[in-house]
């Protein structure tokens, strides 16, 4: 398929074989901040971004190409371009930052999409795939243990469609690894981001000046700051370390310290007047019941992120600090 | 925020009643001023006399919500550790824990010398009582006998670790949840680690079966000690058996808890029944078993395992009944 599909190219000649990197999900912050700064690098790299539409702010070095992995016929098209730009690694960050109400698309993006991405790269001849995954799809359950490794099995919450998705998009992702031993297939999982910048249905919730949070439990969080993992991605899109690795920040801290650290008026609610009353706050806009929110501020889900900063480095900050960034870039009122 | 600042620092006793309700008074003027300019100044302009506005048990309704939001956690630092110990509420706990060790339990320790001087190291105890209360004892003799910092961990239950409300405190004081990972990880880490091979089957016993050891899980205190190569120390605990006497069981409808024990004082006398009673307490510490030379692939001989922890299982059972022989009373 590929060799039909790429004979008609006209840049095909003009490409340098090394150094070439394709990133999908420009709108996502992974996707975005990491083509700026591929970018930003002083070698001859190239990199080629992939969305639905270009974005607002796209850098100037980098190459657009137009790709939506929604369409059924997106594995074709992508491995046109994958072998046109002669791509060697693919960043595959096209995933949803916040879920949203339409179960449909989502699983049409993050699974199917995925796989699109697994198969193009296949017929294309990519050396590497990076995946961004997350350390949600451990899922908080009560049984868990106090560190959550890689080899943990992905147990998801039931009622976060999001979290279902990316499940099935990982296993389907191992099968197709295991069927293509020759390509690098790299998963990071961050754990919650937090940072000045980073913009999600977690940081709008924790933005809120008063927040309802689960009764009688309080967990340990795990935080990591958005710079450690932009920083994790390019590196793993430029060196090689094929595997799973947890990114997370270094220390945990109670639910209820963040919220004191913020100084957060904070009440603690019985879970079912908690998911009748703090429904929007919460899942207001991503189709998933409350419990599917709440259950990660009631049971433990810490992952381990020690195999991660043996690869790539000790993270610059720890939850701590990544939740001071966060509170102290929203101009929340006190800190300490 | 001006409201916190309560007029009662200014009143002395000894002045009279007048000129104190004057200051009293003088002082409130001042800050509900100042309340109100705040409100001016940043309330976005909504400044509407306060006394039509607020309820009248504002200020009580306020300190209910400020208790209630702190619920369980208005007692410790901003640090934990990486399995949400507290030093701030452990330090706090100390005086208490020294006072169940010397006064309420009067603890006799024997064997002392047997324990390393530093970790990694399991000790492997008998349970009794529904309540952690050894785990606690234990994790302070070793505290005492070395040092705060070689404070051990000490294993919980799943269903007690995971209870709402309990979960938060046990983390502080040093309760981990009992599993595999978390032992490899604080070992790896070089911590003291007591586990309870019984579990559950230990902490629900009824008083007939007193002093009596379980089946000890499916051996995975042994194997986890031979893949890490951490010494074994079996320690016996006795007394904590008729803090708690539970008389039988009492399942309720509905599983919140596994059972209700019921016990002479509890439920007859309600909260104060679920004080542990003043029983005098025995911990005997035995030698460390020599697992060492046997190697971490010792760990796939399944039969092995088990006669291993079958002896481990014997040894503790011996030193109960050491401690169950020398004690010369329940009470004394």
């Amino acid at each position: 398929m590929s060799s039909e599909a790429t004979s008609h190219l006209t840049r095909r000649s003009t490409l340098s074989a090394p150094g070439v990197i394709a990133v999908t999900g420009l709108e996502s912050f992974i996707g975005s901040q990491l083509v700026r700064r591929l970018v930003g690098r002083p070698a001859g790299l190239r990199v080629v971004g992939l969305d639905q539409r270009r974005p607002m702010r796209f850098p100037e070095g980098a190459r657009f190409a137009k790709l939506d992995l929604t369409r059924p016929t997106a594995d074709g098209a992508l491995a046109e371009v994958l072998a046109a730009e002669r791509v060697e690694a693919v960043v595959h960050a096209a995933f949803r930052t916040n879920p949203t109400p339409d179960l449909e698309l989502d699983h049409e993006l993050e699974t199917i999409g995925s796989l699109h991405v697994m198969n193009a790269c296949a017929a294309a001849k990519v050396k590497r795939l990076v995946v961004a995954s997350s350390t949600e799809l451990y899922g908080p359950w009560p049984d868990n243990p106090n560190f959550l490794t890689e080899r943990h099995p992905l147990r998801g919450h039931p009622q976060a469609h999001s979290v279902r998705d990316r499940i099935e998009m990982e296993s389907l992702l191992a099968d197709w690894s295991a069927r293509h031993p020759d390509v690098e297939v790299t998963v990071l999982r961050p754990c919650w981001i937090f940072g000045p910048t980073y913009w999600s249905r977690v940081t709008r919730y924790f933005s809120l000046p008063a927040l309802a949070v689960p009764l009688g439990y309080d967990p340990l969080m795990q935080l990591v700051h958005e710079e450690d993992v932009v920083r994790a991605f390019e590196l793993a899109a430029l060196q090689s370390c094929p595997g799973i690795y947890n990114l997370v920040g270094s220390g945990v801290l109670p639910l209820s310290t963040l919220l004191r650290l913020a100084d957060k008026q904070t009440w603690r609610l019985p879970g079912p007047l908690l998911h009748r009353l703090a429904y929007f706050p919460s899942q207001g806009q991503t189709g998933d019941p409350p419990e599917a929110f709440y259950d990660y501020l009631r049971y433990l889900w810490v992952a381990d992120g020690r195999r991660g900063w043996d690869v790539f480095g000790e993270p610059v900050y720890s939850t701590r600090e990544a939740w001071i960034s966060f509170v102290s870039s929203r101009r929340m009122r006190r800190y300490r | 925020m001006s409201d916190d600042a309560s007029p009662k620092g200014a009143i002395t006793s000894e002045r009279p009643d007048e000129e104190r309700a004057a200051e009293l008074a003088a002082v409130r003027e001042a800050l509900e001023g100042l309340r109100r300019e705040l409100q001016l100044r940043f309330g976005g302009g909504a400044a509407e006399p306060a006394g039509e506005r607020s309820l009248p048990n504002a200020e009580l309704f306020a300190d209910l919500r400020r208790s209630l939001a702190t619920l369980g956690m208005s007692e410790r630092s901003g640090e934990v550790d990486e399995f949400g110990m507290d030093e701030v509420v452990v330090r706090r706990a100390r005086p208490v824990l020294q006072f169940l060790y010397d006064r309420y339990w009067r603890v006799d320790l024997a064997g002392a010398e047997h324990l390393p001087e530093k970790g990694p190291c399991l000790l492997v105890a008998n349970r009794s009582g529904l309540l952690p209360y050894d785990g606690l004892i234990i994790t302070h003799t070793v505290e005492q006998l070395r040092s705060p910092a070689a404070r051990p961990r000490f294993f919980v239950a799943d269903w007690l670790m995971t209870l709402p409300f309990a979960q938060p405190y046990l983390a502080r004081l040093g309760g981990v949840r009992a599993c595999r990972e978390n032992a490899e990880r604080l070992l790896g880490d070089g911590h003291f680690v007591v586990v309870f091979p019984e579990g559950m089957k230990g902490a629900a016993k009824v008083f007939r079966d007193r002093y009596r050891l379980q089946r000890f899980g499916r051996g995975g205190v042994i194997r986890v000690a031979l893949e890490t190569g951490v010494p074994v120390v079996p320690i016996g605990i006795v007394g904590a058996e008729e803090a708690h006497p539970v008389l039988f069981k009492w399942t309720p409808p509905g599983r919140v808890l596994p059972f209700v024990p019921v016990t002479p004082t509890f439920p007859l006398l309600g909260p104060l029944g679920a004080l542990p009673l003043p029983t005098k307490w025995m911990v005997r510490i035995g030698a460390p078993l020599e697992l060492s030379e046997l190697g971490p692939e010792a760990a796939r001989d399944e039969l092995l395992l088990s006669r291993l922890t079958e002896d481990l299982r014997a040894e503790i059972q011996a030193l109960v009944d050491t401690g169950l022989r020398e004690r010369e009373g329940v009470w004394s």
